[in-house]
C-alpha cells in the first residue's frame, strides 16, 4: 500500500491534470498510481472526478469554456484508459448499462459525449450509438441490451420532435427503463409531457448533471468505505 | 404602408408605424407545404417548390416576408460535403452534413472552389429568390440568410476539433474562418445579385454558452466583420444563446440590426445599446409558438415588444408544425400592440 502523503501526491496530480488539461501529466498521474498500488477507482473517483468537479465550478463562474471542457474531459479520458483495466467492480448498489446517442437529423454530439464520459467514469457499460442515429435504433438496441437507462440528446429544435416517438415505444415495451433527455431545447415541462425521467438542457447543464450524478456515487461509495 | 414598405423602412432607420412581424431565418410551415401538396426533404432541391414555400407563409398568415433558404447546408454543400435530407423521413428532419471536408487538423488549410458561384445548390437558391422576389416582392421584403465563418466551419470539420484548437491553435483556425468568410461572401452576393433585400448572417455556433466574450472578440468578430462588410444590402447579425455580454461586440461587427434570441435579456440590450439601435427578437419559436397556447403566444409578444425590440423576430427557425392559430394570434397581437410606444 502506497504511503499517505505519496497517495494524496498522485491524487493531486491527477486532479489537476484534469483541471489544466494536461493529458501527459494525467497519464503519468494514471501510472504512478497504479505503481503506487493505489486503488484504481480510488485515483478515478478521488483524482479524475474531483479534478471534474472543479472543471464544473470553473465552467458555472465562466472561467472555463466548452473548448476548455472538452481539452479537460480529453486529459480525463488519458487517466482513465489507463486505470480502467485496473478497476476492481464496484458494488454500491447501483450498477448499469444505458444506450446514449444523438436523434436523426442531428450530428451534434458535445453534450452527448460529456456525459458518455461520466457513465464511463462511473463504471457503467455505454452502449453509444452515435449521433443522427434513426429512432427506431434506441427501440432495438435497449430491447438488445436490456440496458436499464437510454440517454437521448438533440441540440437543434428540428431534430427534438422525434424524442417523444422513442419515449413512447420503449416506455411500452420495457416500462421500467429510465429515459434521459437532453440538449439546448428541451426542458423539464417537455420531458415531464414526452414521459422521459430526466432531461438536461445543454452540454454544461448535461455535465453538471452526470458529474452531480458521479458525486453521488462518490459518495456512496465513501459512505461504504466508511462503514468497513 | 404595406409590409414591404414597413420592414425596409425599419431597415433604413425611418419612421414606421408598428414594428414588424418578420425573421430572417427559415419559417415554412407544415400548413403551407401540406396546402401546395409538397413534401419536406422535396423543398430543399426544388427552387419552384422551396419558393411556393417560403411565401405561403406570408399568403397564409400574413407573417411578413418571405426567406429562403430553409435549411443550414447550402455553403458547405458548395464546399464539397455530402448532405443528407433524410428523403424516406415520415416526419419533418432538416437536412445535414453527412462527410466532412476536413476530417483532420492537417487538411484546414483548404482553398475555395474557383466555381464555388455555380457550385451545389447556389445556383437553386438564385433561382429560388428570383421566383420568391415575382410572386410576393411587392407585398412584403425578401430574405435570405448565410451562415457566420465560425458556423460554417463547425459544419465543414468536427465542431470537438474546432472548438479545441480555437483554443490550443488560435491562428490556425483564423486562416481557417478568414477562408470561410471569403466563401460566403461569394454565396451572399449571389444572393444579393438575385434581387433578395436582406441577408441574416447566422453565427450560431460562436454563442457566449460554448466560446468566452474574450475568444469571440479575438477569433470571431474579425471574420464576421468582414463578411458584414461585403454585404451590401442590409444586413442582420443573429448569434443564439446569452448574448448579453457581446451585443456591443455583435454591433460593431457592422450589421443593419441585430437578432438575439429568448435567452438574451432585450430590455437590457435596448438600455446597452440605444434607443436607435435596431434590435429584433426574441421569442422561443419552439416553447412559445408551437407548443404554447394562444395566450402564452400573444403575451410573449407584448413582453417582446415591451422589451424594446425593434421588430418581433423568433430566435430560430420556425418549426414547420406551428399551429395555425398561434401564428395567427402572433401576428394578430403585433398588430394590435405593436404600435404603441
Amino acid at each position: 500500500m502506497a504511503d499517505e502523503a505519496k497517495k494524496k501526491e498522485i491524487l493531486e496530480k491527477l486532479k489537476n491534470a484534469v483541471i489544466q488539461y494536461d493529458e501527459d501529466a494525467c497519464k503519468e498521474g494514471a501510472q504512478e498510481a497504479l505503481d503506487a498500488g493505489l486503488d484504481a477507482n480510488e485515483a478515478i473517483f478521488d483524482g479524475l472526478v474531483a479534478g471534474m468537479e472543479e472543471v464544473g465550478r470553473l465552467f458555472e463562474a465562466q472561467e472555463y469554456f466548452v473548448p476548455e471542457i472538452l481539452m479537460c474531459a480529453d486529459a480525463l479520458y488519458a487517466g482513465l484508459d489507463i486505470l480502467k483495466p485496473h478497476c476492481q467492480q464496484m458494488d454500491l448498489g447501483v450498477k448499469g448499462s444505458v444506450v446514449i446517442g444523438t436523434v436523426e437529423g442531428d450530428v451534434h454530439d458535445i453534450g452527448k459525449n460529456l456525459v458518455k464520459m461520466m457513465f464511463d467514469v462511473a463504471g457503467f457499460t455505454v452502449y453509444d450509438l452515435g449521433r443522427d442515429v434513426p429512432l427506431d435504433q434506441f427501440v432495438e438496441e435497449q430491447l438488445r441490451r436490456d440496458s436499464e437507462l437510454v440517454c437521448l440528446s438533440a441540440m437543434m429544435t428540428t431534430s427534438m420532435v422525434g424524442m417523444p416517438k422513442v419515449i413512447e415505444k420503449i416506455k411500452a415495451k420495457n416500462p421500467d427503463c429510465m429515459i434521459m433527455i437532453g440538449g439546448a431545447p428541451t426542458s423539464k415541462e417537455l420531458a415531464d409531457k414526452w414521459g422521459a425521467d430526466g432531461y438536461a438542457e445543454d452540454a454544461s447543464n448535461a455535465l453538471k448533471e452526470a458529474i452531480k450524478m458521479v458525486s453521488f456515487l462518490k459518495k456512496l461509495r465513501d459512505e461504504k468505505a466508511g462503514k468497513k | 404602408m404595406n409590409s414591404r414598405e414597413r420592414v425596409l423602412r425599419l431597415f433604413k432607420g425611418e419612421e414606421v408605424d408598428r414594428v414588424p412581424c418578420f425573421s430572417g431565418m427559415g419559417n415554412v410551415t407544415e400548413s403551407g407545404i401540406n396546402k401546395l401538396g409538397y413534401k419536406f426533404a422535396g423543398i430543399h432541391l426544388d427552387a419552384k417548390q422551396m419558393a411556393d414555400t417560403a411565401a405561403s407563409t406570408y399568403k397564409m398568415f400574413g407573417f411578413e416576408c418571405g426567406v429562403v433558404p430553409v435549411d443550414l447546408c447550402v455553403e458547405a454543400e458548395a464546399l464539397g460535403c455530402v448532405i443528407n435530407v433524410y428523403p424516406h423521413a415520415e416526419g419533418i428532419l432538416y437536412p445535414t452534413i453527412k462527410e466532412k471536408l476536413i476530417h483532420n487538423e492537417d487538411e484546414m488549410e483548404v482553398k475555395i472552389p474557383a466555381d464555388l458561384a455555380t457550385r451545389g445548390r447556389v445556383p437553386l437558391l438564385r433561382e429560388a429568390i428570383k421566383l420568391l422576389k415575382a410572386d410576393i416582392g411587392n407585398e412584403v421584403a425578401i430574405g435570405s440568410y448565410v451562415l457566420g465563418p465560425f458556423t460554417l466551419a463547425g459544419q465543414i470539420m468536427e465542431l470537438n476539433d474546432l472548438l479545441k484548437l480555437s483554443f490550443k491553435k488560435a491562428d490556425k483556425v483564423a486562416k481557417l474562418l478568414d477562408v470561410m468568410a471569403d466563401a460566403i461572401i461569394v454565396v451572399a452576393k449571389e444572393f444579393e445579385k438575385a434581387g433578395t433585400d436582406y441577408i441574416t448572417v447566422r453565427e450560431m455556433g460562436a454563442t457566449t454558452d460554448v466560446l468566452s466574450p474574450r475568444v469571440f472578440k479575438s477569433l470571431i468578430l474579425p471574420p464576421l466583420k468582414k463578411v458584414i462588410s461585403e454585404i451590401k444590402i442590409h444586413s442582420v447579425l443573429h448569434i443564439c444563446g446569452k448574448t448579453n455580454d457581446i451585443v456591443t461586440s455583435m454591433v460593431e461587427a457592422g450589421p443593419t440590426a441585430i437578432s438575439v434570441e429568448q435567452k438574451n435579456d432585450v430590455a437590457e440590450t435596448r438600455k446597452k445599446l440605444g434607443k436607435d439601435a435596431l434590435i429584433f427578437g426574441n421569442y422561443d419559436p419552439y416553447n412559445v409558438l408551437v407548443s404554447g397556447d394562444e395566450n402564452l403566444v400573444r403575451s410573449t409578444m407584448r413582453k417582446c415588444i415591451d422589451d424594446g425590440v425593434s421588430a418581433v423576430w423568433p430566435g430560430c427557425d420556425i418549426w414547420p408544425t406551428v399551429p395555425p392559430q398561434n401564428m395567427m394570434a402572433m401576428i394578430d397581437e403585433i398588430k394590435k400592440h405593436g404600435g404603441k410606444k
